[in-house]
């Protein structure tokens, strides 16, 4: 890879995956009742190693976390050790807070809710393992609303590990204490971004925060705070009990680890499947069975829905990591991948995405509030048939409007879809638009179709 | 129809309330308080927070689960328990989804439309729903039992189309026969079991199930095809 | 000092600076919504875009790196930033609207996006003419809009409370006024309910939005949402004219807007003090908008007959003479102190004792923020006079003793620290301002009100404001007053093409006391005439207690007056 310009190598990063034995969701039968998974998987080890052995300070287990090159699993990919760094001096007078974000509502992603009914206990020793590291006394874990049978699963394993004083006062014996409160959210995408998270635990509407102050100054309830997700913090055991090296030697060297890939769409074995990052995406086609019905696969949403799609010819070569995604043109986000085959309608696709958008947008920046409606009337239109081709370009020009214009990223999400989606697949638009004689592009278009007076792809001459 | 209604001119969701009118009230006073054990249920939400609003979102919960929606007279009781401005409980339960602010029927079919469920026949379930209990989403059915609403994406993805009870149970792999199933089964009485689903590498490494205390066991399945989609 | 680059031009800063207000402060506009300097700033009308950049710093040299022109490398994020929330740091170059084609094209957009939903009906709407999004849209906005769908539609005509009307269609989400009752009023009365383009700002269920401040909302509204409901639908902002002045109501100084058409006061509004109102003033003090059109005492009158100003004037100074020394004088709280100041040399010239006033602090409740517990405005100006409260105990007996009372702006039966009893066969000389006065009156010369004078009031804290006239009155024309006056006055002097202001329909035939008082004086052979109410205070400035407060001084402003002087009681606020 040294030489190559290229990270669309075609080429697997994720080295031997087919022998890869699974470690967030270990093949062990009943792993979420704390005595299998004390006996079976290790369990809680790593924080004895830790917290009772002193097999790190804080510090010492903040630059390891750091070393295992882990990257946040909830869609920015950012890294996890430095984040925990980013935590200012311990204040005796100002609490700190963990947030364990485990709002998971991004359409495709069905990845954290495995961990919540499979494997809560790795998640909960990550938690105890990321408030040592920074030395925080109380962590939420946020889970949204509508998993309530998990939130009761995990509310279960949470009961256990304080029976077993893994959680609580003097944790193991030690002078480390920390709660965990599960809090359960009530139907709102916006809160699984950080700083509304942060919001709606305080009982406000989940509005975002804007940035600066940033969480780890002023986070919730105005004190210090880490937000990582769930997966991300499951992660942290398996890196102090195999060590930084071992983490850092799965997939690519930028973007490591193992990882749970949701796959869903028209594939035959649809589900949540372990693996390296850096598989190639038709690796994991292949995994899940290959597209349903032995149709041929279209498009792909790489990381949820908020990630630009690919058609088959970009996703083929591609493999899931965060440099090469982006290469590619659509990003790693929680790595929920869905497939559509080639009967799939993509107005319509983009429509509901759109919808979902509009739906969810908290309603507090002008461009989303505004923008999100206008992109979902708009295509409604088209997918009804009653667009226009200049339609298209209009859409691309609202995508402008709201791209990183919002205090989140929201926007951004709504627009990339939208944006990519017509970019990729303009043909398939323009067919179900009636033509116009202000045809695609002639009024200051995006340049993707080619405009010289020729015909366009619905027949019609441009002016 | 595939997708969402062809958004138009939308209202702001009912019932609208007229400040200086009195809404009617549903719950009679007498029924308006906490039993001891919801107050000191109370009391431990209030003890995880460091601010009394901490605690609105779980006390709204558990105001919901006890009178099953959320009329205003609950969200002034649930201000007044914790000390927290009406008006803002009031903002924090319009801004979520799954607190109810107007009566539902006993049983809430939350069918998710999201794409991967669209593609999978999500809006087919929408529809045969409708058409089985005579409702379009979003209205209840004449024998005040079910309500059909149309939800976004409920984290099912591999198992769609799928549906949520209630803000409760999931039902995966939806078809026609199963939701036949499903509506007899509510009818009845019946008690939906919590539904665990196959992981697809546990088939291959486990050969199935990894829980042996899950009550109902869904596999992953190859997902149908949507009819309308095309 | 730290520097800023603001479209060219350099400005210096102090730490902690957010850019909109340094820019607003520096007098470059930059267009936005939901930004209000006395509030939390959330940042999210997202209209106040810029392009901001810091300079580059070699990492290891800490050494600028240059171009290849030798010009200071700036670093541009890759988006535009608000610049409400954005703080200014040093060397920073900010590219607003003015500057930067890339700006101008984001805030058009974004006002294009505001204006979807809105249901652009402008010529219905209230805050047509003073509306930031109409002002801001025409400024800053697109030449149209490319939407062609469904607006959503949402509540209208909502009864917010007794004096808002909501009408959630034209509201941008701001959250301005939710704000306002969260952090200003703490009342928590407002609150945005549901979520996205369904958004809009409401009460809880049933309840009433009867905040004291509730009015406030409406001027920091920035689009026609929410609207005071006294003044719907009674005049378009450009009909009227606005005269800023100092509100009547309360010890508080609260500076206010008149808003005139026709000599009739139709609105009041707050208008910008940081040192006394701030932003702000109560709905009570808005709704006395009517005591200044209705009810008004008109013409002279000898004896309930009604009679011409000379010829009242002079009986007036006649009965004056009579009585001599034993002339019970009263001055007024609700006076100026210009027209408080010629009644004590009136006093001073017969030999009569000084006058007093009714002292009407503790008469109501204090709200610890703009209602004070005293209602009259000029208590502390009286005091810094050297005019003492009036005994209640004792003014029966000196009524009944003295052989004339002379009242100037006030109404002691009513105050009730008089009998109608206490006065009889003692004859009154009254300045009042309203028919419904109680305290009978043997000669009635009728005063202008706040709102048609020229003079100064000195609030709770000692600060010196300046009065201006709103409206005419009969007896001096609004050409005399400008002459006389500092010229200060309404801001386009002479009424909009829709104000008749020259009418005499509803002007009131009263005069200041500064008019009459020395009419009276001169009735008397005693001269106390002066060129203007302005020159009448450049004399009172002489004293300590008024050091300073001339009214090219006062200005718009007003001067906070010396406390240190051990003579001048203090008051609390």
């Amino acid at each position: 890879m040294a030489d190559a310009d290229t990270l669309l190598t075609g080429q697997s990063k994720a080295g031997d995956w087919r022998s890869f034995e699974r470690v967030i969701l270990p093949p062990v039968r009943d792993l979420h009742k704390i005595d299998v998974y004390e006996a079976e998987a290790d369990g809680y080890k790593a924080l004895k190693d830790v917290v009772r052995d002193g097999k790190f300070d804080p510090k010492g287990l903040t630059d390891e976390v750091k070393a295992s090159g882990l990257r946040g699993r909830g869609g920015a990919g950012f890294s996890t050790g430095l984040k925990w760094s980013f935590m200012p001096p311990v204040d005796p007078d100002k609490p700190r807070y963990l947030c364990c974000n485990g709002d998971e509502s991004e359409p495709g992603t069905f990845k954290d809710r495995q961990i919540f009914e499979y494997n809560p206990h790795l998640m909960i020793e990550g938690i105890m393992l990321a408030g040592y590291a920074m030395t925080i006394k109380t962590c939420y874990l946020y889970i949204r609303g509508e998993y309530d049978d998990y939130i009761q699963h995990v509310q279960r394993a949470v009961n256990e590990a304080y029976d077993r004083g893994y959680i609580g006062k003097n944790i193991l014996g030690t002078d480390f204490s920390m709660d965990l409160v599960v809090h359960a959210g009530a139907g709102a995408y916006i809160c699984g971004e950080e700083t509304s998270l942060m919001n709606s635990l305080e009982g406000r509407r989940a509005y975002p925060r804007i940035k600066p102050p940033f969480p780890a100054q002023v986070g919730v309830f105005g004190m210090p705070t880490t937000i990582n997700n769930v997966e991300t913090l499951a992660d942290v055991p398996l890196v102090v009990n195999r060590g930084a090296d071992w983490f850092a030697g799965i997939g690519p060297e930028k973007h490591p680890g193992p990882v749970l890939y949701g796959i869903s769409g028209h594939v035959n074995r649809p589900g949540v499947y372990e693996y390296p990052t850096g598989m190639l995406i038709s690796d994991l086609l292949e995994v899940a069975g290959g597209a349903r019905g032995g149709k041929r696969i279209k498009a792909v949403v790489p990381g949820g829905s908020s990630t630009p799609p690919l058609t088959w010819a970009m996703a083929e070569p591609t493999t899931m990591d965060a440099e090469t995604l982006r290469e590619a043109g659509s990003s790693m986000g929680t790595g929920g991948l869905c497939f559509l085959d080639e009967d799939t309608d993509m107005v319509s696709f983009t429509r509901r995405i759109a919808h979902f958008y509009h739906h969810e947008s908290c309603g507090q920046c002008t461009p989303c509030r505004e923008g999100t409606g206008w992109l979902e009337k708009c295509l409604a239109r088209i997918d009804e048939g009653n667009g226009h081709t200049r339609d298209l370009d209009l859409l691309l020009e609202v995508c402008d409007q709201m791209e990183g214009r919002t205090v989140c990223a929201l926007a951004d999400a709504a627009a990339w879809p939208v944006r990519w989606g017509i970019k990729r697949f303009r043909d398939e638009f323009e067919a179900k638009c009636r033509p116009t004689a202000f045809a695609s592009g002639a009024l200051g278009g995006d340049g993707a179709t080619e405009q010289t007076g020729e015909l366009t792809p619905t027949g019609v001459p441009t002016t | 129809m595939m997708t969402p209604d062809t958004p138009g001119p939308s209202v702001s969701p009912q019932p609208q309330y007229v400040p200086g009118q009195a809404p009617p009230r549903v719950i009679p006073d007498a029924e308006l308080v906490w039993t001891d054990e919801e107050a000191a249920q109370i009391e431990t939400f209030r003890a995880q927070y460091p601010t009394p609003d901490g605690a609105v979102m779980k006390t709204l919960w558990l105001a919901q689960r006890k009178w099953g929606w959320l009329p205003p007279e609950t969200m002034h009781l649930v201000a007044d328990t914790l000390g927290v401005p009406y008006a803002k409980v009031y903002g924090v339960a319009t801004f979520y989804t799954q607190y109810f602010k107007e009566e539902k029927g006993t049983f809430v079919f939350d069918v998710c439309t999201c794409f991967s469920c669209q593609v999978c026949g999500g809006y087919d379930m929408l529809h045969y729903l409708e058409d089985k209990l005579g409702v379009v989403k979003g209205g209840t059915s004449e024998d005040g039992l079910f309500t059909v609403q149309e939800a976004e994406c409920l984290g099912a993805c591999g198992s769609a189309p799928m549906l949520q009870v209630t803000n409760g149970p999931y039902v995966h792999n939806l078809t026609e026969a199963k939701i036949d199933q499903l509506v007899d089964a509510l009818r009845q009485g019946a008690e939906l079991p919590f539904e665990s689903v196959t992981l697809p590498q546990d088939g291959d490494e486990m050969g199935g199930n990894r829980r042996t205390d899950a009550q109902a066991v869904e596999t992953y399945q190859t997902p149908p095809v949507s009819d309308t989609i095309h | 000092m730290p520097q800023v680059t603001i479209d060219g031009t350099t400005h210096e800063f102090e730490p902690g600076a957010k850019l909109l207000q340094l820019c607003l402060d520096a007098g470059t506009e930059i267009p936005h919504f939901c930004y209000h300097p006395a509030m939390s700033v959330p940042a999210n009308c997202r209209q106040c875009l810029v392009k901001a950049g810091t300079p580059i710093f070699d990492r290891e040299t800490k050494e600028p790196v240059l171009d290849e022109n030798g010009e200071q490398k700036i670093n541009f994020g890759p988006k535009l930033q608000p610049s409400c929330s954005l703080d200014v740091t040093d060397g920073m170059v900010v590219h607003t609207q003015l500057s930067s084609q890339e700006v101008a094209a984001a805030q058009a957009d974004n006002l294009e996006l505001l204006l979807i939903n809105h249901p652009l009906d402008c010529p219905i709407c209230d805050q047509a003419g003073q509306c930031p999004l109409q002002i801001q849209a025409y400024k800053y906005g697109p030449e149209g809009s490319r939407f062609e769908f469904a607006k959503v539609h949402k509540p209208k005509r909502v009864q917010l409370g007794p004096n808002v009307v909501m009408d959630a269609e034209r509201c941008i989400n701001c959250t301005r006024c939710t704000r306002f009752t969260a952090e200003i009023t703490e009342t928590h009365q407002l609150t945005i309910i549901n979520r996205g383009d369904k958004n809009h700002p409401m009460t809880a269920p049933g309840e009433v939005f009867d905040d004291a401040y509730s009015m406030c909302t409406t001027d920091i509204c920035p689009v026609g949402a929410l609207t005071e409901d006294y003044f719907r639908f009674q005049a378009r902002v450009w009909e009227m004219a606005k005269t800023p002045t100092i509100s009547d109501f309360g010890s508080a100084g609260i500076n206010v807007d008149v808003w005139t058409k026709n000599n009739e006061v139709l609105r009041i509004t707050p208008r910008q003090n940081l040192d006394a109102n701030e932003y702000w003033m109560p709905d009570a003090a808005r709704l006395i908008y009517e005591t200044y059109n209705e009810g008004r005492a008109s013409g002279p009158t000898l004896n309930g007959t009604p009679t011409t100003w000379e010829a009242a004037a002079r009986e007036a100074g006649r009965m004056v003479q009579e009585a001599g020394s034993d002339v019970l004088f009263l001055g007024s709280a609700y006076a100026t102190v210009e027209d408080n100041y010629l009644l004590m040399r009136l006093a001073e010239a017969v030999g009569a004792p000084a006058p007093q006033f009714v002292d009407r602090r503790g008469s109501q409740a204090d709200d610890g923020f703009l209602v004070s517990d005293d209602p009259a405005p000029n208590t502390e100006g009286c005091l810094r006079l050297g005019m003492k409260p009036v005994d209640p105990a004792l003014l029966p007996s000196a009524a009944a003793s003295a052989r004339l009372v002379y009242i100037l702006q006030d109404d002691p039966v009513q105050a009730e620290v008089l009998r109608v009893e206490d006065l009889e066969g003692t004859p009154v000389v009254l300045h009042g301002t309203h028919v419904t006065h109680r305290t009978p009156a043997t000669v009635s010369l009728p005063l202008a009100m706040s709102v048609e004078t020229l003079g100064t009031y000195v609030n709770r804290d000692g600060r010196a404001q300046l009065l201006r006239p709103a409206k005419m009155v009969k007896a001096m024309n609004r050409s005399l007053l400008m002459a006389v006056g500092t010229g200060q006055s309404r801001n386009d002097r002479v009424g909009t093409p829709f104000d008749r202001w020259h009418d005499e329909a509803n002007q009131v035939d009263c005069l200041p006391g500064w008019a009459t008082i020395p009419q009276v004086a001169a009735a008397l052979g005693v001269d106390l005439t002066f060129k203007s109410p302005a020159k009448i205070m450049a004399e009172v400035s002489a004293q300590p207690a008024f050091a300073g407060a001339t009214h090219g001084a006062m200005d718009l402003l007003g001067v906070p007056l010396e406390t240190e002087d051990a003579d001048v009681p203090q008051i609390t606020a």
